[in-house]
């Protein structure tokens, strides 16, 4: 960095060369995995460019090979899917409705609950992994969808990022819907979620990705192999199918993708909503 | 109005009310009692046995390995990603244009399913793997990457850095943009260009980031689950045991639902305390350079 006065247009063409390089070591090992996912067979981990592409190892993942039966990759991948919208749209849904209660409806007990939160917020889950698989069998909600969905249908990070949002947004305006003959709900969605687009989008995609990624919770309370999520589906083939590892590529193509995807797409406002979260 | 506006309040917030009553209360006073039990998640019946998990806790192998590999981790990780997003994060800084596609870029790798992630890694490092017959014909090297005690860790710490370090450096790159332009102004006047400025004067203002990246790195250590479990499944001889992988195999393995929640408790307690110290030395060099 020193000294590089009167060499600027040289010192900006190095950087970028420096960060290019960077981007291209950061998303390497997707490249990788793309490339496993479609090589060959005897080129899988030997070569890093194979000599030609191929589909087989998508093949043999959705309809079997030579004595091996295919597992339903498709099934698990709906799963996640499902499993994975569902719980980060409730999220969503109770995160803004009370993080609007608790910022807007000046109620008693207001200060309470915002205080239970953060104390939540702090406090290990960890010991709860225990009891909550318990309730879960004695709600008789093991290896159903709602075992995985209902847990993780609040979260009070997203609680806590809508409360300090919300607390920010003026309160005249909000009066005067209010005037209008609105009700509370209708103000939520007319005026207030309009108003936070850029934060719903951040708060969207980090729930979505947590959820997407969870493997424990997942893994404790569903067992047929039709209920299993693509990412612990993929967990416990690994360990006896690591002699294919081109279709284990290929499985974590189909696992990454969706959420690469749906990022990419949503990455416009990236930077900008992320200044509010990392406040 | 009031009136309404309470009753409104109450009905809007009670999703959040009853998930807690059931999702956390309810386990919460649960997990207290059963880790004085010695119940084992299928018979009927079980014993209070006062403090004895605790104390058992205290001569078992696995739980003392899982305490010891944490701080491995912990000594492996947090330099690789505090220095790692700290580079990302000038680098994004130093861009004149482009910035937010690089943020963006240098996240992607927060996207990545642990388990995939550890797919890759194993074929990387698989014995045939173009890097290991490189390593073998160009150095003699032969070297067995997920046996050792202490590759094994490192490998799985580099892991989780190459995961988290795009995600700290945008937290790096807000507190690079709120130095004031003033301050490096000033120092100019005085001398300190370059190196010297970067050392003295802009690591000094970014404490604020530097504490927070360092305290979620430090607590994301105790909760260390897939990357182990799916790569190494906790060996070699219990080298990347974590925490987490010792619950699950007393609770959910061993079936010792009782000692699994003692053990949970302990190390909730750990990681409390861990982050504490953490915490106090942070403040301390942070005072030292006139932040309270």
């Amino acid at each position: 960095m020193p000294n590089m006065v009167g060499n600027k247009p040289l010192k900006t063409t190095l950087l970028y060369i420096l960060a290019f390089s960077v981007l291209i070591v950061m998303v390497s090992p997707y490249l990788f995995m793309v490339l496993g996912s479609l090589s060959p067979w005897d080129e899988v981990d030997r070569r890093i460019i194979p000599t030609e592409l191929t589909l087989r190892s998508y093949e043999w993942l959705f309809f079997g090979g030579e004595g091996v039966l295919a597992r339903p990759w498709l099934r698990a991948l709906f799963n996640s899917l499902f499993v994975t919208l569902s719980s980060t749209v409730l999220m969503m849904a109770t995160a803004i409705l009370v993080g609007y209660s608790l910022a807007k409806l000046k109620f008693r007990g207001n200060r309470l609950i915002n205080n239970v939160i953060l104390f939540q917020m702090f406090y290990p889950a960890v010991i709860l992994l225990i009891p909550l698989f318990l309730i879960i069998r004695y709600l008789g909600l093991y290896d159903t969808y709602w075992a995985m969905i209902l847990p993780k249908a609040v979260n009070l990070w997203a609680i806590f990022m809508y409360t300090n949002f919300f607390r920010s947004l003026p309160d005249e305006l909000l009066e005067a819907a209010k005037m209008d003959g609105a009700s509370q709900l209708k103000i939520v969605w007319k005026v207030v979620l309009p108003m936070s687009k850029s934060i719903t989008t951040i708060i969207f995609l980090f729930l979505f990705m947590e959820r997407w990624v969870e493997l424990l919770w997942d893994m404790l309370v569903v067992n047929s192999e039709n209920m299993l999520t693509l990412n612990v589906l993929l967990a416990q083939m690994f360990g006896p199918y690591g002699g294919y590892p081109g279709p284990m590529y290929a499985a974590s193509v189909l696992l990454t993708m969706p959420i690469l995807v749906l990022f990419i797409i949503f990455s416009k406002n990236f930077k900008n909503g992320m200044q509010f979260v990392l406040k | 109005m009031n009136k309404s506006n309470a009753r409104l309040g109450w009905l809007f917030a009670s999703p959040y009310l009853i998930y807690s009553l059931i999702f956390f209360l309810f386990p919460l006073l649960w997990a207290t009692y059963l880790a004085f039990t010695n119940w084992n998640l299928i018979a009927p019946d079980y014993e209070f046995v006062g403090i004895q998990n605790f104390i058992q806790a205290f001569f078992t192998d696995t739980v003392r390995a899982a305490f010891f590999v944490t701080y491995k981790f912990l000594a492996m990780f947090v330099p690789i990603v505090v220095a790692g997003a700290l580079f990302l994060a000038v680098l994004i800084h130093s861009l004149p244009k482009f910035k937010g596609l690089f943020s963006v870029a240098f996240f992607l790798p927060y996207l990545a399913s642990g388990v995939a992630s550890a797919i890759v890694v194993n074929g990387i490092l698989s014995y045939n793997s173009p890097f290991n017959i490189w390593l073998r014909g160009t150095f003699g090297l032969d070297i067995d990457w997920l046996g050792s005690a202490i590759l094994a860790p490192l490998i799985i710490a580099l892991m989780m850095a190459w995961k988290f370090a795009g995600y700290y450096a945008l937290l790096f790159v807000a507190g690079l943009e709120s130095i004031p332009k003033e301050i490096y102004e000033a120092s100019a006047i005085d001398g300190a260009v370059g190196w010297k400025r970067f050392w003295h004067i802009t690591l000094p203002m970014l404490y604020p980031s530097f504490y927070t990246v360092t305290i979620l790195a430090v607590g994301l250590m105790f909760g260390i689950f897939t990357e182990p479990y799916v790569l190494t499944g906790g060996g070699p001889d219990l080298a990347t045991h974590t925490w987490q992988l010792e619950i699950y195999s007393q609770a959910f393995e061993r079936l010792n639902a009782g000692f699994g929640t003692a053990i949970a408790v302990i190390n909730s307690v750990v990681t409390f305390g861990s982050i504490l110290v953490f915490r106090k030395i942070l403040e301390k060099w942070g005072a030292k350079h006139g932040w309270e």
